[in-house]
């Protein structure tokens, strides 16, 4: 892909001691919905930040349409944010809040009222616009937070965990709002987030962060199935993780000895949850026993919890009537196994 | 919240009865037209509004008052956001230290305040003067302005600045845009609240007033003179004042806070 809009260039930022960013190398492309995800303190919203102005790299460069933007100050950049707590200005109403940025750019009265109502139109808040911020729903002031941000129009929208506050079927309706915006749109969307869920519903490419560092970059597809290290295994959620030396295509580990397509060497490999079938009796191929624990209903399945001997915990999806048909009780022995393949071996 | 049982109510009631109960008396006796306060009433009469406020002195006293008011409270009021403004935006070495100093003034004893005022403004060449007198009162009004502005800045979303500042605001821009509207309810109140610590200020006006008195200070010398019910009239008069800007002062907080 030619021409990035964004380039982050081994790019470190310190905070006295504590260092949030370490030699970060980033390409962001024109258009795209990028998620930067990881648990809390992984650099994520640093990094956001620094794209918008409002930290400054300690080192390396950041690139925004080529330039160079490292000492550009905030308002001199066309980085609209979209805050966590959404940052509306309760002292205005809904319509002046949409029109802050063409006042601050100093667009004539007419034409900014003209531009904030189109967008109130766009997002639905046609009535509102005399409103105070404190008399609108969740849901009515996210999509002014989205107006007031997309009202001049940038190239990049930037969004900092902004579904967080909001209730669980909220959040749904919003990403389809935020999905079919940036297609129409056809801009960068950056969207900093820890939920996993979101991120995978959302972005074209998900970058996973952890301790300053990225862990792992990818379509939400490349990630979920091939996670690079046990970190991002871990993080993404629902995997299993099996490690031990792997010696002629046999996986030697601590729940047994299990068939792998690996070199020699110390392997470690990750079996998702929706891949590992459950059964009391031994199958062939690939299998390790481990002690049930209990389930847990997740929507699209029933999650069963398992305990192997030396304390690690296996997870598997199963369907309502293969959860009737095993009936397990909590301390019961059963075989958790997979397809040949069906592992996929980190580092590799 | 628990409603007041009965005793509760009795206490309430005597405690309001225990401070009211002067004011109330000196606003009857501006009213009553025996020269010496005591029961029974005589009859209703406005003569010592009219005899007070037919005097030069007073006029020129309370011209003196409001000036010194006025000043103070646009002076001390801007000096309060200002320290208020710089405890919520920046953290620094020595902040607990600086945020001390800044709420000091009003816990000195007025007296001593009231010399080294005296003899810090001799020093310039500002004794006696309306000037001094607002110094005076600026040290003295700065602080309670600074606790108002702060209180509503600990209301205020930290990222709004930035966010001002996110889509094309300056930093006098966002100031000006979004921190002090943001503030106004704040500011009006802590004019109101400054203006009548200054109008009503006795102790330190005295120290440095000379000839150039304001209404307290005036009030102290018509009372060394003789007991005159023109004494109830003017009180009454200063004590209006100052209670309309209290709760001027309070109705703008609590008004704020209940939908900010």
């Amino acid at each position: 892909m030619a021409d990035p809009l964004v380039q982050f260039r081994a790019v470190h930022k310190s905070f006295g001691t504590y260092v949030a960013v370490k030699s970060l190398d980033l390409d962001i492309q024109r258009g795209e919905f990028l998620a930067l995800m990881g648990p809390s303190g992984c650099g994520k919203t640093t990094t956001l930040r620094m794209l918008a102005g409002l930290e400054a790299p300690t080192s390396g460069s950041i690139t925004i349409g080529g330039k160079r933007m490292n000492e550009v100050p905030p308002h001199q950049r066309d980085t609209p944010l979209v805050w966590q707590s959404l940052a509306l200005f309760p002292f205005l109403s809904v319509v002046e809040n949409v029109e802050f940025g063409l006042r601050m750019r100093g667009v004539a009265p007419k034409e900014r009222r003209d531009r904030a109502m189109m967008w109130l139109d766009r997002m639905q808040l046609k009535g509102f616009e005399t409103r105070r911020i404190d008399q609108l729903s969740g849901g009515q002031r996210q999509r002014v937070a989205l107006a007031r941000s997309l009202v001049t129009e940038p190239e990049m929208l930037l969004l900092d965990e902004p579904l967080s506050a909001l209730d669980a079927h909220l959040v749904i309706r919003m990403q389809g709002v935020l999905t079919r915006l940036q297609k129409e749109l056809g801009i960068t969307f950056v969207y900093v987030t820890h939920s996993q869920s979101e991120a995978f519903a959302m972005a074209d490419r998900v970058v996973i962060m952890g301790q300053g560092e990225i862990a792992q970059i990818g379509t939400p597809q490349e990630i979920f199935r091939g996670p690079r290290s046990r970190f991002v295994a871990e993080f993404v959620g629902r995997n299993n993780i099996l490690s031990g030396m792997a010696q002629g295509g046999v996986l030697t580990t601590a729940q047994g000895a299990v068939p792998v397509a690996a070199g020699d060497g110390a392997v470690e490999i990750v079996v998702a949850a929706d891949r590992t079938f459950v059964s009391r009796d031994r199958p062939a191929g690939a299998a390790i026993r481990a002690a049930f624990l209990s389930e847990e209903f997740a929507g699209t399945g029933i999650i069963c919890y398992f305990e192997t001997p030396d304390g690690a915990e296996w997870k598997a999806q199963v369907t309502e009537s293969q959860l009737a048909a095993l009936q397990p009780e909590s301390g019961q022995d059963f075989w958790l196994s997979w397809q040949p393949g069906a592992e996929h071996v980190m580092g590799a | 919240m628990k409603a007041l049982g009965l005793l509760g109510r009795v206490y309430l009631a005597a405690l309001f009865v225990f401070i009211f109960a002067p004011i109330a008396a000196s606003v009857v006796f501006s009213f009553n037209s025996d020269r010496f306060p005591t029961l029974p009433l005589g009859s209703f009469t406005t003569d010592w509004y009219a005899r007070a406020f037919s005097r030069p002195e007073v006029w020129e006293a309370i011209g003196n008052s409001l000036a010194v008011a006025a000043v103070t409270a646009v002076l001390a009021t801007f000096i309060g956001f200002a320290t208020a403004y710089t405890d919520f935006r920046y953290g620094f070495r020595f902040k607990q230290a600086y945020l001390a100093l800044a709420l000091l003034p009003p816990t000195l004893p007025l007296v001593i305040l009231g010399l080294a005022m005296l003899a810090w403004l001799s020093r310039i060449g500002l004794s006696g003067t309306l000037s001094g007198i607002v110094i005076a009162h600026v040290v003295l009004a700065s602080p309670f302005a600074m606790a108002i502005c702060r209180l509503r800045l600990s209301q205020m979303d930290p990222a709004l600045e930035a966010a001002a500042w996110n889509l094309g605001s300056s930093p006098w821009g966002a100031m000006r845009h979004v921190i002090l509207p943001f503030c106004a309810p704040a500011l009006v109140s802590a004019l109101c609240l400054t203006a009548a610590v200054s109008f009503d200020e006795f102790i330190v006006a005295w120290f440095v007033s000379g000839l150039n008195r304001t209404v307290p200070v005036m009030i102290l010398e018509i009372l060394q003179g003789n007991v005159d019910p023109q004494i109830n009239a003017i009180g009454t008069v200063v004590f209006l004042t100052s209670m309309s800007l209290v709760i001027a002062a309070q109705f703008l907080i609590f008004r704020r806070r209940s939908n900010g």
